[in-house]
């Protein structure tokens, strides 16, 4: 009988009360994908972390709403396993060191590359450029330019310009998801 | 309520579990949000058929694989472990598993108690490839230090696994898992394996971590000799460990390096005798029979060891019993004496109610009995007999044979049981095992034959196996016509012509044949003859062609007939293989000469099997089959009967492979050797002309084990010349050897003159390779020159370029001397068998010479040493049960062989043994051959 009654307890809660969304975030090795998601779920920033074998996975509660985190890894073995682990998700961040002009033309490609494919249609995607806190980085504006988001049809796309490490515009970056939630 | 009905629908389910079903189902896992419930059963669906031996094909397990990676990081615990579970179990078959393993190390790392720490730990190492094995290391090693026993198990199983891939990373954990087999931790408490929340881990007081750790470090540190040493030192002191199966491990791995070591022996044999008084049972048993598998243990070092052996046998727990006398039966099979101390206890076990228990104890009685208890145990057995069931029956059936070959003097009351049980009920194994018996009976004691045929007759007077019957009648074919009353003989074969089926009759009616052909008493020709044309009336083609193949061989020419029928010994005139085909088929291929059975069977498995179409040309060779004399084979499968000893009820055999050399074995062991030395050197062209080799001696040492370069002499005693076989193996490391040849040279050189050398072209490291070195006979075919021969090897030596690996274009030129050896007069002469030694010794003595010699052997420790050492260097084969001396003080060996040319050699040993002096030996040797005798006794002086 408890049994139950649990289970009917569990089945409100989740029905009215909570919300839990998927999220996938990519990048190119080295963006910062790992921290942002650390610092995001409340943890401090480190400097040294470690490049990700795979992924990674963390939850991030705000209010009801449960956002489920997959930080994928973005070495290019990993990067053909993007598609399986966006596939079903509510919102794509794709994250771009600003400071490292010379990897944007790559980190362009593998996003369009992504973008193409069909089962991934309609998933919102938010480009985030990490790093703002260093000198010589572009401009959300010119971010905007670099990766060619104009572009990409068919789904909802926004840029923002964040640090991971001065937790700067993180409360949009959370904003920006959680309207995606309940849909 | 529902809820635990559903539980029950589920359980039904798993039973009919379906792969494709489960893959279909496997959807569940995409969907948000995780229901850990479902997904749990889902999860073990999949470890069922995985357990259950089902496949995934690799598309399939790769998408399950990626569904359970998004049930990662869920807060139920259970959930967690079981995706760690699967994980595991589907890394061998999915592609991409990689992706895992950031999201693994975060369940393996921190301090935390959560309950799915092992098995992240454990799903780790199975995901993780070469590469990124360096990646875990942090993780790794704080985990094998771990205070949670589990944890630190699982990253030691782990890392166990991982070794092989990366070697030389998971070397470096070396200080943590000594650490892990050092420590005594407990994670304490007295909780009863509940704690608050059922994702911390239980409670867990196993030590069992300490195994596993020893374990580990032993692969780590295997190719170290030293570090093993030290490690078993370091562990095996009282108290360091605690969990009795690392000690276990510690006691194998102390007796192997005893055994490899010849240096380390004392101390390891000083460990073993302390872990003899370990308060764990398991660890006196494992070092009672690491004591008792030592090669060449004496009995005082084997003593205590027996003697908590012994202690175990009066222990209220069967499987205690059963352990001890099961190691007490192995080693009662070579060392009898030193298990005798406990024939009182083993004799009470006898009655136990345990059958294993009562067979093993009789076994060993039969064993380590002396003549004298014998005739009591036989008693005991018959008592005992109709209780048990064949596999025993053929167990204890085994050991009485070997004791009939022991002690022959003891036939009449073992004849008498095995008659007994002959009669009783049993199926084809125990029957045929007891025929066996009778039959090695008649063949080695020539006292029991009338009464073993008259057994055998009986037998088969009532026989529901054609098989048995149809060897029987064989014998009866064979040693019917040789008794005083063949008569007797002619009546049950006759009744077996009329009673018995086609292949009964067909067998019968050769045996009586026998009788006939060659027959002096006219009086039984004539009622063969009659018997036999009786036969050519029968319905059966077999019988009725037998029949009349053998009247017309009865009227032919007898010396003709007789050689025909008797002898091995084809007609020159037959063309080989048709010959040979009849000679099976009508079973008159045993007589008095007959091939070397296991290189015929050899070479013409060859030949049948051969890929090269041209062999097939050619017919079968049979003259290059060696012809043995039937005394040669009997010794040979004497020896052999005598040290296979009694197999028992097949113990699985653990450690390494006991290396008890007795001449016996040695003997056994060398005539395989000597046909795979026949074999090697047919291959040699220049050695063709030779002829067949007629005798190989054993290899011979001329160096240390550990030299440079290891060299063995091999000699080949051929017609007219001599062959010398050296195998040298090169032990220097990036070293090879160029155009190696032996210089040797006899001290002897009128008569040896050499006539090639064949040299070995290269020898790499470790790589053995073999010269030649061939002998002429100066004074021809019937002499024996004896000679020392004096060694040196000769070579180039170059050393390999470590960057390209080749070897360097210039070398030097070396020598390096090896010790001399001895032709003697033993390596002229082969064993032989024959039942009556009075009889030959009188005979030789009659017509030939004779030479005697006193030694004093004050090396050898006892007479049973001496008596093997003397039979072996001898070459000569113990006759009438003399190799296994009856009293301690005086003994009598007798020996018989024959030496290349076909002369008897016997020889009579006596032996006095006293504790002062050593053994005393008088050695006389009778021979045919004018010469051959004083050779003999030089070859031991």
């Amino acid at each position: 009988m408890a049994g139950l009654f649990r289970k009917v307890y569990d089945w409100l809660l989740r029905t009215f009360w909570a919300t839990e969304m998927d999220v996938t975030m990519i990048g190119l090795q080295n963006a910062g994908k790992t921290s942002l998601l650390r610092v995001l779920s409340g943890g401090e920033f480190t400097v040294d972390s470690i490049p990700t074998v795979g992924f990674n996975m963390k939850r991030v509660q705000r209010g009801h709403v449960t956002l489920k985190c997959w930080d994928l890894g973005g070495q290019p073995r990993f990067r053909q396993m993007w598609e399986r682990y966006c596939h079903g998700v509510d919102a794509i961040v794709f994250i771009v060191d600003i400071a490292d002009v010379a990897l944007l033309p790559m980190a362009r490609e593998e996003l369009h590359l992504l973008m193409e494919k069909e089962r991934l249609a309609g998933i919102p995607l938010l480009v985030l450029g990490n790093k703002s806190d260093l000198p010589n980085k572009l401009s959300v504006d010119e971010l905007i330019d670099a990766m060619d988001l104009k572009n990409i049809a068919h789904r909802e796309v926004s840029c923002y310009g964040i640090s991971a490490k001065e937790e700067t515009n993180l409360d949009a970056v959370i904003q920006w998801l959680m309207r995606f939630a309940n849909r | 309520m529902s809820y635990g009905k559903k539980d029950e629908d589920a359980d039904t389910g798993l039973v009919k579990v379906d792969r494709t079903q489960v893959f279909q189902e496997a959807r569940l896992f995409n969907s948000s949000p995780i229901q850990p419930r479902k997904c749990r059963i889902l999860l073990t669906k999949i470890a069922l058929l995985l357990y259950t031996g089902e496949k995934f094909p690799t598309n399939e397990a790769t998408t399950l694989f990626f569904g359970i990676s998004k049930l990662f990081q869920n807060k139920d615990a259970s959930l967690r472990q079981m995706v760690h579970l699967v994980i595991k179990e589907l890394a061998s078959s999915a592609e991409d598993i990689i992706m895992v393993t950031s999201t693994i190390m975060k369940d393996t790392g921190g301090s935390t108690d959560a309950i799915y720490r092992p098995n992240a730990i454990r799903a780790l190492c199975r995901i993780i490839d070469a590469t990124t094995v360096q990646s875990i290391e942090r993780v790794m090693k704080t985990a094998i230090v771990d205070k949670n026993p589990s944890v630190s198990s699982a990253a030691l199983v782990s890392s166990y696994h991982l070794l092989p891939i990366a070697r030389d990373v998971v070397k470096r954990w070396q200080s943590e898992t000594q650490e892990a087999a050092a420590s005594t931790k407990s994670s304490g408490g007295f909780s009863l394996g509940f704690s608050g929340s059922s994702a911390s881990i239980p409670v867990n007081n196993s030590t069992m971590t300490q195994y596993h750790a020893i374990g580990l470090l032993y692969q780590m540190r295997m190719h170290d000799r030293m570090a093993l040493v030290k490690m078993v030192q370091q562990f095996g002191a009282a108290g360091a460990v605690k969990n009795p199966a690392a000690i276990v491990m510690l006691v194998r791995l102390a007796a192997q390096l005893a055994e490899e070591d010849a240096n380390l022996r004392k101390p390891m044999m000083q460990l073993l005798d302390g872990w003899l008084r370990h308060k764990s049972e398991m660890v006196n048993f494992e070092a009672a029979k690491a004591i008792c598998d030592m090669r060449d243990v004496t009995d005082a070092e084997v003593a205590q060891a027996v003697h908590v052996l012994q202690l175990f046998l009066t222990s209220p727990r069967a499987v205690t019993k059963f352990a001890a006398l099961r190691i007490l039966h192995s080693f009662a099979s070579f060392k009898p004496q030193a298990v005798s101390v406990c024939n009182q206890d083993i004799e009470l076990l006898i009655s136990n109610s345990n059958r294993s228990i009562a067979t093993f104890a009789i076994t060993t009685l039969l064993k380590t009995g002396n003549e004298a208890s014998v005739d009591r145990l036989m008693k005991q057995i018959s008592g005992f007999m109709s209780e048990i069931t064949d596999e025993f029956k053929i167990t204890i059936v085994e050991a009485i044979r070997t004791l009939c070959l022991k002690f022959p003097s003891k036939q009449a009351g073992m004849l008498q049981f095995l008659g007994g049980i002959l009669r009783d009920e049993g199926g084809y194994e125990f029957k045929r095992a007891v025929v066996e018996s009778m039959f090695d009976l008649i063949k080695f004691v020539p006292d029991s034959k009338e009464d073993a045929l008259a057994h055998l007759c009986e037998f088969i007077e009532d026989c529901e196996f054609t098989k048995l019957a149809v060897r029987i009648l064989h014998l009866l074919g064979l040693e019917g016509p040789k008794t005083s009353h063949p008569t007797k003989y002619i009546r049950y074969i006759y009744n077996r012509v009329v009673l018995e089926n086609a292949t009964v009759r067909a067998a019968a009616v050769t045996a009586l044949a026998k009788f006939g052909v060659g027959q002096k008493d006219p009086e039984v020709k004539r009622s063969v003859e009659v018997l036999l044309t009786r036969c050519l009336d029968d319905v059966d083609d077999e019988v009725r062609d037998r029949a009349a193949l053998n009247l017309r061989l009865m009227k032919e020419e007898d010396e003709l007939a007789t050689r025909f029928v008797k002898n091995g010994k084809l007609p020159q005139s037959e063309p080989n293989w048709i010959a040979l085909q009849h000679h099976i088929a009508d079973g008159f291929f045993f007589a008095d000469n007959m091939f070397a059975l296991p290189y015929f069977e050899h070479q013409l498995v060859m030949y049948v099997t051969s890929d090269d179409k041209s062999t097939f040309d050619a017919p079968f060779d049979l003259s290059k089959i060696p012809v043995v004399t039937r005394e040669q084979a009997d010794a040979e499968d004497r020896t052999k009967k005598l040290t296979a000893s009694t197999p028992s009820l097949k113990p699985p055999k653990v450690g390494p492979a006991k290396a008890a050399q007795t001449g016996a074995e040695a003997a056994a062991s060398a005539s395989a050797a000597a046909q795979k030395y026949a074999q090697e050197l047919l291959q040699i062209p220049e050695m063709s002309e030779f002829g067949s080799v007629l005798k190989s001696s054993a290899p011979v040492e001329l160096t240390e084990a550990e030299t440079e370069y290891v060299v063995s002499v091999v000699k080949h005693i051929f017609k007219e010349h001599i062959v010398l076989q050296y195998d040298v193996k090169n032990t220097l490391p990036a070293t090879v050897l160029e155009n190696v040849s032996v210089v040797a040279t006899p001290s002897n050189e009128e008569e040896l003159e050499e006539v090639f050398i064949i040299q070995a072209e290269k020898l790499e490291t470790d790589a053995p390779g073999k010269v030649y070195v061939a002998f002429k006979k100066v004074n021809g075919e019937g002499s024996l020159p004896i000679s020392t021969f004096s060694n040196v090897l000769r070579f180039t030596s170059k050393e390999i370029d470590p960057t390209t690996n080749e070897p360097e274009e210039q070398g030097y030129d070396d020598e390096y001397e090896v010790a001399e050896f001895d032709l003697a007069g033993s390596d002229y002469v082969v064993p032989a068998f024959a039942g009556n030694f009075a009889h030959i010794w009188e005979q030789v003595g009659a017509t030939g010479e004779e030479a005697e010699e006193t030694l004093q052997l004050s090396s050898v420790k006892s007479i049973a040493d001496a008596t093997e050492q003397l039979a072996k260097t001898l070459c000569l084969q113990p006759l009438e049960g003399t190799d296994i001396p009856v009293s301690q003080t005086t003994h009598t060996l007798k020996l018989l062989g024959k030496t290349v040319n076909g002369g008897r050699v016997v020889a009579n040993v006596r032996m006095a043994y006293s504790s002062k002096s050593g053994v005393t030996t008088k050695i006389t040797v009778r021979s045919e051959e004018e010469g051959v005798a004083a050779l003999v006794v030089g070859s031991v002086a």
